[in-house]
């Protein structure tokens, strides 16, 4: 029944994965893809978060419960991997930022061309510049 | 319709896939001996950062360099926003032209100055909690990024600015931060030691409380770097579009 769920887990995530990339190549507008592209890195930080858990019953957080040397043992015995967990929180933040200026980009596009669709910002771009040139 | 067959198809495939991996499959019941390492040394130990909390012992010290350069990427992120909706002088102050006056009823306003000032302590907790329990920097100043964000959907961007708090403040606190983890990064170097590792000339404890050496310092910092940063973003987008539309000179 574990393995089963845990598959489960697994395979749903990788089609997740799949899918968010799908929507970036294939949705026309920018809105749309970015926040494929959102779903897409979430889904890859839980995967990597999932590296480093175990399946075990009494699973614990990476955090010492005392500060005693007795503990210790249990501890390691039951505590979920923390490099992974560690990798994750820095790509966190980083993500976000990024997805920030990705939305500062689309919303000045949006301003300056009218549409999001990738399309006609793509007919759009020749004739600005022509104008320029006049 | 032809989604909802599209649905069923992927989820039969789902199910299908991992029950056929099932067999192959055996969910792991331990961990890579690196992590094993880590949560060993992470308070005991020789190579310890004095820490009960390992991840945050990687995060800031024994994978420091790594989290230093994810803030440089971050730093020039922000930076590159800021720059996208760069204003002149003029224009700037002219954005900040308008009255704060909150359309909503009385007791939204009083609420959400209880929340405010909650948001801060707990936000602040998490940050200098962060070598004790699950938080951090990080975590701590995306949680401090909700205040202003609560002040300028209720009360507009301009009672924030009038009360002090304007883009460039917000820039100058999160250099602020930034620069001390620059400086806390270099400061092993004056005692014979690498980059960023985590020397005993830095506190392990005060008032009992185990700091974690130079890990308190980071988080703290990064505290004011993330959140000012997130602010000074909000900021920005809070600005009319119409302003905005006419300092762009938009025709369209």
């Amino acid at each position: 029944m574990i393995a089963i769920l845990w598959s489960i887990t697994i395979v749903s995530l990788l089609a997740t994965l799949i899918l968010s990339v799908y929507g970036i190549i294939a949705k026309p507008n920018l809105v749309k893809k970015l926040i494929a592209l959102t779903i897409f890195g979430d889904t890859a930080n839980v995967i990597v978060v999932l590296l480093g858990y175990r399946v075990i019953y009494p699973v614990k957080p990476p955090i010492l419960p005392h500060l005693s040397k007795t503990a210790l043992e249990e501890f390691v015995r039951t505590a979920v991997d923390p490099l992974p967990q560690a990798l994750v929180l820095t790509a966190v933040v980083i993500g976000m930022a990024v997805n920030i200026l990705i939305a500062f980009a689309i919303i000045q596009i949006y301003r300056i061309y009218g549409t999001l669709d990738v399309r006609e910002v793509g007919k759009l771009i020749p004739t600005l510049l022509r104008r320029d040139k006049e | 319709m032809k989604r909802l067959i599209g649905l069923i198809i992927l989820l039969i495939t789902v199910l299908g896939v991992s029950c056929y991996l099932t067999q192959n499959l055996t969910p792991q019941t331990n961990i890579h001996p690196l992590g094993k390492f880590y949560l060993q040394n992470s308070y005991f130990g020789q190579y310890s950062a004095k820490s009960p909390e390992a991840v945050t012992s990687i995060v800031w010290d024994y994978r420091g360099v790594d989290t230093l350069f994810e803030t440089a990427v971050f730093f020039l992120a922000i930076i590159g926003s800021l720059t996208l909706f760069r204003l002149s002088k003029e224009q700037s102050e002219e954005a900040k032209q308008g009255e704060p006056k909150p359309e909503l009823p009385q007791p939204v306003g009083t609420v959400t100055k209880v929340i405010v000032a909650m948001i801060l302590a707990v936000s602040a907790s998490i940050a200098l909690h962060g070598q004790l329990t699950p938080g951090g920097g990080f975590q701590g100043g995306s949680a401090l990024a909700v205040a202003p964000l609560l002040i300028i959907a209720v009360y507009t961007k301009y009672a924030l600015e009038k009360n002090g708090l304007d883009k460039t403040r917000a820039i100058i606190i999160r250099s602020i931060g930034l620069l001390g983890i620059a400086l806390t990064a270099l400061v092993p170097l004056l005692t014979k030691g690498y980059l960023m590792q985590n020397q005993p000339l830095f506190p392990e404890k005060a008032l009992g409380v185990p700091l974690g050496g130079s890990l308190v310092f980071y988080n703290i910092l990064e505290y004011l770097a993330v959140g000012a940063g997130f602010t000074a973003v909000f900021l920005l987008l809070s600005i009319p579009e119409k302003r905005f539309k006419k300092f762009l000179e938009v025709k369209r």
